[in-house]
């Protein structure tokens, strides 16, 4: 595997899966943030595009034994990412202090060899133009440009609130390499009632999410395949935990 | 001269050359990548100016909180407002709230309806004369009825006001949480508005209530969630949930109790029952009584009843027990329809747990004065049943009304028995008059039901209508005049202004929130069980179906005045609705016992109605019980959400529950047929 450079800053979130109700609030803040088009019929679940996906995970007992967990997936921002050796187009890239996985539009060509590297089903492609029904077009942020039919695309940590954290940082006369922790957070971290995601830079003991992302119960998404994402999982329920990874049947689980 | 082949090669060398250093072609090759990629029909970003405006979203049932970002003047998104009582957090209506703004479903103009059913849009003063007309005529003897599908607001007061003038008293709510637990809280001989101080409560024991997606002021509970179980360490705060489905509640609660579909107030009995032996005391004067009900739910009984496992209900028992600051909250596990006596039963259980009037449990909270002097005030109207008076209006036991106004309400959608309501009103509307929705005007909400403390919060535009609309209050006020009427407010400002005062609040200076908290709590005296009552309520009789239905509340699926938001087409479960068609949950058992397999298509019905869903195994629902999403099935609004899925409130039949008279429509049951 090619090598990757290693940041001082790396943004990280680690989501809290006991504290999911699983409803859906932080995927309708990130399309209205990221300006990600509206679907009329979205229950074909392989052609709806949405940069942050709450899926359903069962502990697999019939009932009354049986519990339920809700796992928000955004991309995972690896520190190994697949997608960036094999874009062929130098589209995506993690080149960024932060540590932030890029996707520049204007230079993919809509191969999507990336979606076909990415474990974790984090990229789509966009097979037609976005289209907003009549008038709801106003409502698109100026922050995040809108993507045509031909590209992929996918959760960008909310980028944007990166650059205008640290635009603020610059203007109120601070180093904008040493953001405070909550100066910079998503959008779905934000709209979470529930606070299920924590957000922040996971290098800097200053900010909550370092702590917690050392939780015994914590753990990222197939991490023995070598990604080594930004993304951590929380929680105390053995059988959650054991769904982030393949285990065989009596490995024991992490945590 | 002839051109050698030498020549020849010499001049395309030296013609290539030259063009090559000219900009020509570097220029041409620019202009290409650019024109390829300049697709005029996709949208631009406009950019401009940042500016918020704190409101609080009269779109959601949960009122909550928000910050409005608006770019140049243009509205955005709608962000979450940490500092407001009812916010920290958005839901996921609210969070789409800008979007619905531009719905393709929304109204443009008053529109009127012809004589071949057909709707025209007419302008306004068409509308108000057509409407005060259509008023004349009801003048009198509760030929006028309102319906209103606003809980919170004083809005309803105008609405009141106006029909008190014309002389009817008929004045209705939509079904909800409020008024069954209003009713719970008068034969107890409580004052003013039940609340739950679920900030303060280290164990939360939610009984049907969907605390943490539909009941009360969700976003508030879920703050509270958030609080009391910080990330990452162990809870601080323990939360249990009974229920038939393991919803969104029961998918983070510590412990969930299964139970059976309308089974709520038994199994608080049986709680009660366990308490007591355990100890617990009231100090009602009719205690002796109330024990003597809860003796006879031994765990056994209950878990016949229910069908809860007796010794998780035992563990409940001993947590709720062992708990500094416990708290029970009891409701109907789709928020309407579920009667007093699991709010009665659930108000008992926290009187034997010492809960009454103290901080992290019950608090009775004074209702605001009214500010228009005709109007009826929230427990009046609060005790008025609509399901109830429709039924009369349908079995001729009631004068039909000679004119209906609905505000913001969809009864043909949210009412049980949807065709039969429509039957019984001859509707659709004759005059339909479109409002500014919540981000475009101003409009208040007061303290809804489930908050610990009295919340006013006002609503302040954000922007200027973007269609043909005109605020109904201003409306109200306009057509009570030119009826003769003088409702003693000039402008509904006014009102929310006198309204604002009364609860102690002043927005004269600008505010983070616009929104207002006060501590004020009436004293908890002389509480009765009523264990009188809560034996005869109990008595429902179980259906006679063979599978029992559980109706499963959502926010995300948005209201039956906004239908499912735009965005929100993608936050719906693979199977929850594919292309057309819904799919309703049960149980791997359930589904052996009835011969069914995953995907088959079955027909659901009961003399109600029926329709044809797809069966989707999940085992996260009772034994013998089918849960039937809510929120789909829309006949109207747009293409996100027309056509989908099918509307549970057609299989469901209301009746009245014995003891308090109130509808109830929680105890359905249906046949299941392969179709």
């Amino acid at each position: 595997m090619s090598s990757f450079k290693e940041f001082k800053i790396k943004w990280g979130m680690a989501i809290d899966l006991d504290k999911c109700t699983g409803c859906g609030a932080c995927m309708v803040a990130c399309q209205a943030e990221n300006n990600i088009a509206p679907q009329p019929d979205a229950s074909n679940k392989l052609k709806s595009l949405n940069w942050l996906v709450v899926y359903e995970l069962t502990n697999g007992k019939p009932f009354p034994e049986h519990e339920v967990a809700y796992l928000p997936r955004p991309c995972m921002q690896c520190g190994k990412p697949s997608c960036v050796s094999v874009c062929p187009v130098i589209a995506t890239e993690k080149n960024e202090e932060g540590g932030i996985v890029s996707q520049i539009y204007p230079r993919c060509i809509g191969c999507r060899y990336c979606m076909a590297s990415c474990p974790y089903h984090a990229r789509y492609f966009n097979w037609f133009d976005p289209i907003w029904p009549e008038g709801m077009d106003k409502t698109l942020t100026p922050d995040v440009s809108v993507r045509p039919r031909g590209v992929v695309e996918k959760c960008s940590f909310c980028h944007h609130r990166f650059m205008q954290a640290k635009d603020k940082a610059r203007v109120e006369g601070r180093d904008p390499n040493a953001l405070n922790d909550g100066d910079y957070i998503t959008s779905c971290t934000e709209a979470c009632p529930n606070g299920a995601i924590v957000f922040g830079d996971v290098n800097n003991p200053a900010h909550k999410v370092h702590e917690l992302v050392k939780s015994k119960y914590a753990f990222r998404l197939l991490e023995r395949l070598g990604t080594d994402p930004q993304v951590y999982y929380v929680s105390r329920r053995e059988w959650v935990r054991r769904l982030g990874d393949n285990y065989l049947e009596n490995e024991k689980v992490k945590g | 001269m002839a051109l050698d082949r030498r020549g020849f090669l010499k001049f395309i060398g030296g013609a290539t050359a030259g063009i090559l250093a000219t900009p020509v072609v570097w220029k041409s090759l620019d202009d290409v990548s650019i024109w390829s990629q300049n697709w005029s029909w996709i949208p631009r970003n406009i950019d401009g100016a940042n500016s918020y405006v704190p409101t609080v979203s009269k779109l959601c049932p949960s009122g909550v909180g928000v910050r409005v970002r608006l770019v140049d003047g243009r509205p955005v998104r709608v962000l979450t407002n940490n500092d407001h009582p009812l916010g920290g957090g958005l839901s996921s209506i609210a969070a789409a709230e800008v979007q619905l703004l531009y719905s393709p479903s929304r109204m443009k103009r008053p529109l009127k309806r012809t004589a071949d059913g057909a709707y025209v849009g007419i302008t306004w003063e068409e509308a108000e004369t057509m409407l005060v007309e259509g008023l004349k005529k009801a003048k009198g003897g509760d030929k006028l009825a309102v319906v209103s599908g606003d809980e919170t607001g004083t809005i309803n007061e105008l609405f009141t006001a106006l029909a008190a003038e014309m002389g009817s008293k008929s004045c209705f709510l939509m079904p909800g949480e409020a008024q069954p637990a209003a009713k719970a809280w008068e034969l107890m001989g409580g004052e003013g508005q039940v609340g739950y101080d679920i900030e303060k409560s280290d164990y939360v024991l939610a009984i049907g209530a969907n605390v943490l997606e539909t009941w009360g002021p969700v976003i508030r509970n879920r703050h509270a969630f958030r609080v009391g179980r910080p990330h990452g360490e162990a809870p601080a705060v323990r939360f249990a949930y009974a229920g038939p489905v393991q919803n969104n509640t029961a998918s983070t609660a510590d412990v969930w109790l299964a139970i059976r579909p309308g089974t709520e107030a038994v199994l608080a009995l049986g709680l009660a029952n366990l308490l007591i032996k355990a100890g617990a005391a009231s100090p009602a004067a009719d205690f002796a009584e109330f024990r003597a009900l809860a003796a006879r739910f031994t765990p056994e009984q209950v878990a016949a009843q229910t069908g809860v496992d007796a010794k998780r209900l035992a563990a409940v028992a001993q947590e709720l027990a062992k708990a500094k600051r416990p708290l029970v909250i009891a409701g109907s596990e789709f928020g309407q329809g579920g009667g007093a006596a699991p709010v009665l039963a659930g108000l008992a259980l926290n009187s034997l747990l010492g809960s009454m009037n103290r901080e992290g449990g019950i608090r009775a909270l004074p209702y605001a004065r009214k500010v228009v002097p005709a109007a009826m005030d929230r427990k009046a109207l609060l005790q008025n049943d609509l399901v109830a008076w429709l039924g009369k209006v349908a079995s001729g036991k009631a004068a039909a009304p000679q004119a209906v106004v609905f505000y913001e309400a969809n009864p043909v959608y949210a009412l049980p028995q949807a065709d039969a309501v429509k039957a019984t009103l001859a509707m659709a509307c004759d005059l339909v008059l479109p409002v500014p929705m919540g981000l475009e005007r101003f409009d208040d909400v007061d303290t809804p039901y489930g908050c610990g403390q009295v919340v006013y919060a006002l609503a302040v535009p954000a922007l200027a209508p973007l269609v043909d609309a005109r605020p109904a209050g201003d409306v109200v006020i306009g057509i009570a005049k030119k009826l003769g009427a003088d409702l003693g407010v000039a402008a509904f400002a006014d009102a929310l202004k006198a309204k604002a005062e009364a609860r102690g609040a002043s927005f004269t200076e600008p505010s983070a929130t616009n929104a207002h908290v006060s501590g004020a709590v009436l004293p908890v005296n002389g509480i009765a069980l009523r264990p009188d009552v809560l034996s005869k309520a109990i008595d429902v009789k179980a259906p006679a179906f063979p599978v029992a239905l559980a109706p499963v509340a959502k926010l995300n699926v948005g209201t039956s005045m906004t239908a499912t938001p735009p965005f929100n087409t993608k936050t719906v479960r693979r199977w929850e609705i594919q292309g057309k068609e819904l799919y309703v949950m049960m149980n791997g058992a359930t589904a052996a016992k009835l011969g069914l397999r995953k995907h088959d298509r079955i027909e659901l019905s009961n003399p109600a109605g029926k329709f044809t869903v797809r069966v989707n195994v999940f085992e996260g629902v009772m034994n013998d019980t089918v849960a039937v999403p809510a929120g789909h099935g829309h006949t109207a609004f747009d293409e996100f959400s027309k056509g989908k899925g099918e509307n549970v409130m057609r299989l469901l039949a209301a009746g009245a529950e014995p003891g308090t008279g109130l509808s109830v429509w929680t105890s359905a049951g249906v046949n299941i047929a392969k179709a």
